[in-house]
């Protein structure tokens, strides 16, 4: 490799052996050096005092998005319609299937109450146990009491089914029910 | 002095230091590799956290990063730069005693690190979880091999200095300032500590020191090593002095403002984070001049690749360090941030670094050493290019894998519906779909290690076949120190022969960036309205916060609601500058292994948590966190509460007469509470003076400290 066409920008110096060439910069790099700096500068002048959109305006524009895609504000939860989901056994497969995986933990998998209350026992603390009633809790949850809000968390058909599974098995008497908290509601 | 061309002179080289160093890498590079393959079977199946604390993720993962960069990196550094400086000033190391006490008290240092992190003596920062008293000797050892180096250059037979030492000195003085600024803090007992930096101004410096500890212990050493190594072994010229100006100064200046890029979208400072994308952008061309410089030095020697295993690892490690230097400023860019930031993509990008530039650099460095130290031949040749082979194929494995599972998870975090509902609500759920990518790392890491320890065979087989032990050999060189230039010389050339301008240069370079940077956050009251003050944590939760720290669970759990849509809809308003004004260390975290725990406060109740921190599955089936039944064993340290009440007070935070005071009764008395209510709701008596109580007051507080609007509601952002 004696003629390589580096030989000319060899240096005269070596360092234990150590020689370098002194080849001159590649076009592309310089480009890509100087580029960068000069994006730079301007995305700088750009956030700081070119009126850069800040990151809490970026926010307020994409929630305003996300809030105009979900324009219904009328409440979606009307007795007729949850009570036909009662008299439907693929509603109530779901309802059974969403609270095995969500509800079980703190209501217990035979619905008797753990951590939150018995749910097959008479006595109500929100509402009269009503399928609003139940349906409204569960989407808005009982946030300083420990029962979460499943409105982000669940799809809406899986929010009315588990309402339903829960009005349609009223009356079970499971073994170790939780004591009744609440106010007794008579039908 | 009169012109001459040099006298001949005798030097004995120190290579038994060299060994030495070698030898420890290779021992600490088993034990970081197998505590990384541990944390990734954890992952995998989270029966591997065995449910003995020691061993449980939070505390293996520091324990495998700590190893991994200061005790594998750490020595191999070491050995290169004590053997490549030698040679390259033609003089003995400075004192043999100091290089010597530079070996031991680095591997005690090791050795208490690998004793106090699986223990939870940890100050819950990343990369520098170790405790003050392991940090002062940190500091001492490190001053250490810098008066050792320095003294070397002093006594150099060698009037320039070539670009290998450039970079030592940069790493050596711009290390010290690291450890020391981000170290600062104060004790509370001898494993206990408090830093003096809180929130922002904490994650700022965090980060400064988290980022330019990849940039001056990972990169800058290693790319002095390869400048060393690249044109020995391949016997060919180095491409480009001038490039080799260009990127070193480049690269020195502009690395060090970049630390911000970890914290795009966090409650730092717009500016700042502006600032780091900026100097991120800017670093890939100077980057790039080390890859340049060290790939083009193999022009005219390409065939050396087909057989020379050597060469084989000095091309694919600065190939990998190409590679990483261009997904840094990728990632840097605020959109690819705003969906890598806290996924596997981050983890797959430091892999790709850490396996392939350093470690592969690492391994032809010791291929290319050994038999010369040895004064020996390589055992098999054949055996080194399988072990190349192999680890290749690991570290592809290993970087797809966690990039395809990173990106897969940042976008089922941010799916949202027609409705403007999440599409994945439930996190566990886009933990799953990764699990097996999870698997696939694994074994991809253990191909890497396989790789290793076929080296360590060929290493131990090239060693034994060594001829006996003789006399050290003096080396005759020619004393160039004093020559005079003959012709004009370019002022950096000047500058070359000046080391101690170069090094002072060389600090003030960084310092700029870091004084521009770090000064303003200092003053958090700019930054904070006096209306937006909140409380500080109880006592009882200021012990929970500990436990949170000593267990790690930062490495799983973000503290940070990042300002975009996905995650106001999944965790509630964005984090403030305010609610982490008094944390110390900032808990911000860097990963989502579990979901951001920033408002996890009153979410659930006190029983959820019970039970959750004993058998996490108990609650969520299919969790992959691990269990923490000691914290149902272990007591809350009440008593040791009003030491650590009073530092925090000493460094600002507004307790009251009454909390120094008392601040171990209020504490029993929290915690009887809570011990009675989870009793009410059906757990066993007798847990009030038990951590899990703690633990479960620190996770109720967090997002409730606001004074005005004590409870916020998931997607109420305005
Ligand atoms: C983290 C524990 C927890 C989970 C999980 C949970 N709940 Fe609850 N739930 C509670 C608590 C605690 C209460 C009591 C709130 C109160 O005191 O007002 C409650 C109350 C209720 C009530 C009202 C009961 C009454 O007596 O008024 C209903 C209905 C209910 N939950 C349904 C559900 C459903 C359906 C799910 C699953 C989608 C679920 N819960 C999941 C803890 C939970
Ligand atoms: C190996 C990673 C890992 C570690 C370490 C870890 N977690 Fe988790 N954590 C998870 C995962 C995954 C989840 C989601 C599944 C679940 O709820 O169990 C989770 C969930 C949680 C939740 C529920 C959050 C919510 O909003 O539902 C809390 C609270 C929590 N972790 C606390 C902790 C604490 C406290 C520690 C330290 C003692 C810790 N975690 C350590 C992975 C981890």
């Amino acid at each position: 490799m004696a003629d390589n066409k580096d030989d000319k920008y060899l240096m005269d110096h070596n360092y234990d052996g150590i020689q370098e060439y002194d080849n001159p910069l590649p076009a592309w790099w310089l480009i890509t050096f100087f580029g960068t700096i000069i994006f730079g500068f301007h995305y700088w002048i750009h956030y700081e005092f070119g009126g850069g959109q800040t990151l809490a305006d970026e926010l307020k524009g994409d929630l305003a998005i996300v809030k105009s895609l979900n324009p219904s504000t009328d409440n979606p939860d009307k007795e007729e319609t949850l009570a036909a989901l009662v008299s439907s056994d693929t509603a109530k497969t779901l309802g059974k299937e969403v609270y095995g995986a969500k509800c079980a933990v703190c209501h217990g998998p035979e619905l008797q109450g753990l951590i939150g209350p018995n749910l097959v026992d008479e006595y109500w603390i929100q509402g009269k146990g009503k399928l609003v009633d139940i349906a409204v809790v569960v989407r808005k949850g009982v946030l300083d009491k420990g029962m979460p809000n499943w409105d982000n968390q669940l799809k809406e058909e899986e929010i009315q089914s588990v309402t339903a599974y829960i009005y349609a098995s009223r009356g079970n008497k499971p073994a170790n029910p939780k004591a009744p908290q609440g106010e007794k509601v008579v039908e | 002095m009169s012109e001459h061309n040099g006298n001949l002179e005798q030097v004995y080289y120190d290579d038994e230091i060299v060994k030495k160093f070698i030898m420890a890498t290779l021992v600490f590079a088993g034990i970081a590799f197998l505590a990384g393959l541990l944390a990734a079977l954890q992952m995998a199946f989270h029966p591997f956290n065995t449910n003995l604390e020691w061993l449980t993720f939070g505390r293996l993962r520091p324990l495998h990063t700590n190893a991994a960069i200061f005790a594998f990196a750490g020595n191999a550094i070491f050995a290169g730069i004590y053997h490549s400086t030698q040679r390259l000033l033609k003089t003995r190391l400075f004192s043999d005693t100091l290089s010597n006490i530079h070996f031991w008290g680095w591997q005690l240092i090791i050795l208490a690190a690998a004793i106090t992190l699986p223990l939870g003596y940890s100050q819950g920062k990343e990369y520098a979880e170790l405790e003050w008293p392991i940090d002062i000797a940190i500091t001492l050892i490190w001053v250490v091999f810098a008066v050792n180096f320095f003294g070397t250059l002093a006594r150099r037979r060698e009037k320039h200095l070539y670009v290998a030492l450039w970079f030592y000195i940069a790493t050596i003085v711009t290390v010290a300032v690291l450890h020391i600024v981000n170290a600062l803090s104060i004790p509370v007992s001898l494993f206990k500590s408090y830093p003096v930096y809180a929130g922002i101004q904490d994650a700022m410096v965090q980060w400064w020191y988290g980022h330019n500890a990849v940039a001056f212990f990972l990169t800058t050493p290693f790319l002095g090593l390869m400048y060393y190594y690249m044109p020995k072994a391949a016997n060919r010229p180095v491409y480009s002095y001038r490039l080799s100006i260009i990127h070193f100064w480049a690269l020195v200046f502009i690395y060090i403002w970049a630390g911000p890029h970890h914290l795009l979208y966090t409650s730092l400072p717009e500016w700042a984070q502006t600032l780091g994308v900026v100097f991120s952008l800017m670093l890939w061309a100077p980057s790039w001049g080390g890859m340049i410089n060290g790939l083009l030095t193999l022009r005219g020697a390409w065939h050396l690749l087909r057989t020379d295993p050597v060469i084989k690892f000095f091309a694919a490690a600065v190939t990998f360090y190409g590679m990483s230097t261009f997904e840094g400023p990728l990632l840097s860019i605020k959109s690819v941030s705003a969906l890598a930031h806290y996924t596997d993509w981050i983890i797959g990008h430091v892999h790709g670094g850490a396996l392939g530039w350093n470690g592969f650099l690492t391994f032809g460095m010791i291929y290319f050493l050994v038999p010369r130290l040895w004064k020996t031949e390589l055992y098999s040749i054949k055996l080194a290019t399988t072990h190349f082979w192999i680890g290749f194929m690991g570290i592809i494995g290993y970087y797809l894998s966690m990039v395809t599972a990173g990106i897969t998870q940042g976008l089922m975090w941010r799916a949202i519906d027609a409705q403007g509902k999440l599409v994945y609500p439930d996190f566990v759920e886009t933990v799953n779909q990764i699990v097996p990518l999870y698997w696939v790392r694994a074994f991809s890491g253990l191909l890497f290690i396989i790789g290793f320890f076929l080296m360590c065979y060929n290493l131990y087989k090239t060693i034994r076949s060594a001829p006996a032990r003789s006399e050290p050999q003096p080396t005759e060189v020619k004393n160039t120190r004093w020559v005079v230039a003959a012709g004009h010389e370019t002022p950096h050339r000047s500058l070359e022969g000046m080391a101690t301008v170069f090094t002072v240069l060389a600090l003030v370079a960084i310092l700029v960036g870091s004084v521009i940077e770090i000064y303003p956050t200092l003053n958090m009251h700019k930054y904070v309205p006096r209306d937006a003050a909140i409380e500080p944590l109880t006592p009882l939760e200021l012990a929970g916060r500990d436990l949170y720290l000593r267990e790690g669970c930062y490495v799983c759990h973000s503290q940070q609601i990042r300002p975009l849509v996905a995650e106001v809809l999944r965790y509630g308003d964005p984090s403030t500058i305010a609610e982490s004004m008094y944390d110390r260390p900032f808990q911000w975290g860097s990963k989502r292994t579990g979901p951001d725990l920033a408002r996890v406060g009153n979410k659930y109740p006190d029983l959820w948590h019970f039970r959750h921190m004993l058998d996490p599955r108990s609650v969520v089936q299919q969790s992959l966190m691990p269990a923490y039944p000691w914290m149902l064993q272990k007591k809350t340290d009440f008593v040791g509460l009003r030491k650590r009440v009073t530092v925090l007070k000493n460094l600002g935070v507004p307790y009251t007469e009454e909390h120094l005071a008392n601040a171990d009764v209020m504490a029993e008395k929290q915690a009887a509470e809570i011990g009675k209510a989870l009793v009410a709701q059906g757990a066993p008596e007798g847990v009030e003076n038990k951590e899990i109580v703690a633990m479960i007051a620190y996770l109720q507080s967090l997002g409730q400290k606001r004074k005005a609007n004590r409870t916020t509601q998931v997607g109420k952002a305005e």
